[in-house]
């Protein structure tokens, strides 16, 4: 997709893969056949600009199609580099400018409470996009509405320490009253152990899971943080990514 | 005369029984006013508090779930400082929501500029999907908001703690439809909001000197009522609008819009120009920026000599 529309962010994509596959693959209850069922949770993914990951992981469960993944960023195809809720199905908020996609959450699960449906809403965001106000207005928020329907996932791969090093995410958290959970995000072992252990209910605290992750993770090359953030590979580095995901 | 913050809160609680999907949300204003409301739906009223952009923001939440979002706090935090929640998360996302604003142009007057707003309604003009209306009474509110609040749109509502007292028939208060107050045939003078008294007065007072001039009377601004002006203008050939807006994107500007191709007018705009700095009443910084009737009466008679 990246390589041949020119555009995306790889390393953020790769840091949470693993970790939207394993919600649609586990956690998440939706019908791919009638996407708007009233009964189904929500994935919101905050951190918009890691939506490629998303994209795969709605082609590996059949939202999606080959044509729209070949066609992203172009202008016959349905996706591009932050992901649009009027066009493509199966996202529910379109993200982008960070911030926004978290307290949209916290209004969702807010309304399906008032609906007295018993939907759960999980979101994503990232550490870079804790820098925002307004995640922590509605952090603050959600934790005295008693929001105990959403559940929040932080990708903190150390990118938002790189200009602001005093970055103790779980005090922050555990701060502003939320049932407070980190694992390993790239660890399907600490995923089926945390996400069984978590409960649901539509009063109650909310939950955030701050998953330790490496960004760019899989090809050793691009892991870490530097040029790799919004850079499209060569077509030599193109062999040497496949080479090292197969491997 | 009922004030249009008490009429707002009247008019959601007569709707909330029969909408049950209606919700307000409050940025700690007017919370003692919508008791009522809260009392009988403790479900569906949040004072959410001081975090503007977060409030509106969880209003698209509200509106993604099937819900009908009602946000109501003071016009500078709620549109100018939240505007780009307005933008992604409504226009871009194309949801519907209620914007109620009080304190618009300068409402607040002895509290300073941070208080002050004057560009909120160029901003909501942006956005395709956006409904502006400024009623001037409390009646025009409860007829402009029950027959647009359910419409998915983008809302904004913007309210004057300074209502006129001109009375007007409530029939003739609608989403797009100018009201013709006063007809005459030397200059057409457009006002939008509670500017209306100062102007309605003017009018009045010029035709008994034979002056003769059009008074029309705008409560929306999208839509606007383009068909009514031109009308005007075309008999008139002089336009002078009055409005608490900026003078780089409101009346005026719909105005030259809906005029173009239409040769040899004259125009004339009091507008606000720039930041108030005057603290006092609403009346002393009204009148220091010509927004009074002594300032309306000089701007017409000037047109009027120039022709």
């Amino acid at each position: 997709m990246v390589k041949r529309s020119g555009e995306g962010h790889i390393p953020s994509s790769f840091s949470i893969v693993d970790i939207i596959d394993y919600i649609y693959g586990n956690e998440l209850r939706y019908d791919r056949s009638n996407l708007s069922w009233k009964d189904r949770d929500y994935f919101i993914l905050s951190k918009g600009h890691g939506c490629a990951a998303l994209y795969v992981v709605l082609r590996k469960y059949g939202v999606l199609s080959d044509r729209d993944i070949e066609n992203y960023g172009t202008a016959e195809g349905i996706l591009g580099g932050h992901p649009d809720a009027t066009r493509i199905p199966g996202v529910e908020a379109s993200t982008g400018s960070l911030g926004h996609g978290f307290p949209s959450a916290v209004g969702l699960a807010l309304g399906l409470r008032i609906r007295d449906q018993n939907n759960r809403v999980f979101v994503l965001v990232g550490d870079g996009e804790c820098h925002e106000g307004t995640v922590w207005e509605a952090a603050h928020v959600a934790n005295n509405l008693e929001l105990g329907n959403l559940c929040v996932i932080v990708d903190w791969n150390d990118s938002a320490a790189q200009l602001m090093p005093k970055d103790d995410l779980p005090a922050k958290w555990k701060a502003f009253g939320w049932n407070t959970i980190e694992m390993d995000g790239h660890s399907t072992k600490e995923y089926d152990k945390v996400f069984s252990g978590l409960s649901y209910s539509v009063v109650g605290k909310p939950t955030v899971i701050i998953a330790h992750n490496i960004k760019g993770k899989g090809v050793s090359f691009i892991e870490g943080h530097g040029p790799w953030h919004h850079r499209v590979p060569s077509d030599e580095e193109m062999i040497l990514i496949a080479e090292e995901l197969v491997s | 005369m009922k004030s249009l913050r008490q009429e707002f809160a009247d008019t959601v609680l007569d709707l909330g029984t029969e909408h049950e999907d209606l919700v307000v949300f409050v940025g700690d204003i007017s919370h003692g006013i919508l008791q009522p409301f809260a009392k009988q739906f403790p479900d569906r009223y949040y004072n959410i508090g001081i975090c503007e952009p977060t409030i509106v923001n969880m209003a698209a939440g509200l509106s993604m779930a099937g819900l009908i979002p009602v946000v109501h706090t003071i016009a500078p935090f709620l549109i100018e400082r939240s505007f780009e929640q307005i933008k992604l998360d409504f226009g871009y996302q194309k949801l519907g929501v209620n914007l109620v604003s009080v304190g618009g142009a300068f409402d607040y007057s002895k509290l300073g500029c941070s208080h002050h707003c004057y560009s909120d309604v160029a901003l909501v003009s942006q956005l395709e999907r956006s409904q502006i209306f400024l009623p001037g009474t409390a009646s025009e509110f409860r007829e402009l908001f029950c027959s647009t609040f359910e419409n998915g749109m983008i809302n904004y509502y913007r309210l004057t703690e300074n209502p006129h007292n001109v009375p007007l028939k409530p029939e003739t208060i609608t989403s797009g439809s100018a009201v013709r107050v006063i007809s005459g045939d030397d200059l057409t003078l457009a006002v939008v909001g509670p500017q209306l008294g100062n102007a309605f007065d003017v009018v009045s007072g010029l035709s008994q000197e034979g002056v003769s001039v059009e008074l029309l009377y705008f409560t929306s601004l999208k839509p606007f009522d383009s068909e009514e002006l031109r009308n005007s203008v075309e008999r008139t050939g002089a336009l002078l609008t009055v409005e608490e807006l900026s003078t780089r994107s409101g009346l005026f500007d719909r105005c030259l819009r809906s005029l173009a191709g239409i040769d040899g007018l004259m125009f004339g705009q009091l507008a606000i120009p720039d930041f108030v700095h005057t603290y006092g009443t609403y009346q002393e910084l009204c009148a220091s920026i010509g927004l009074d009737a002594d300032g309306i009466r000089r701007k017409v008679l000037e047109m009027i000599e120039a022709r």
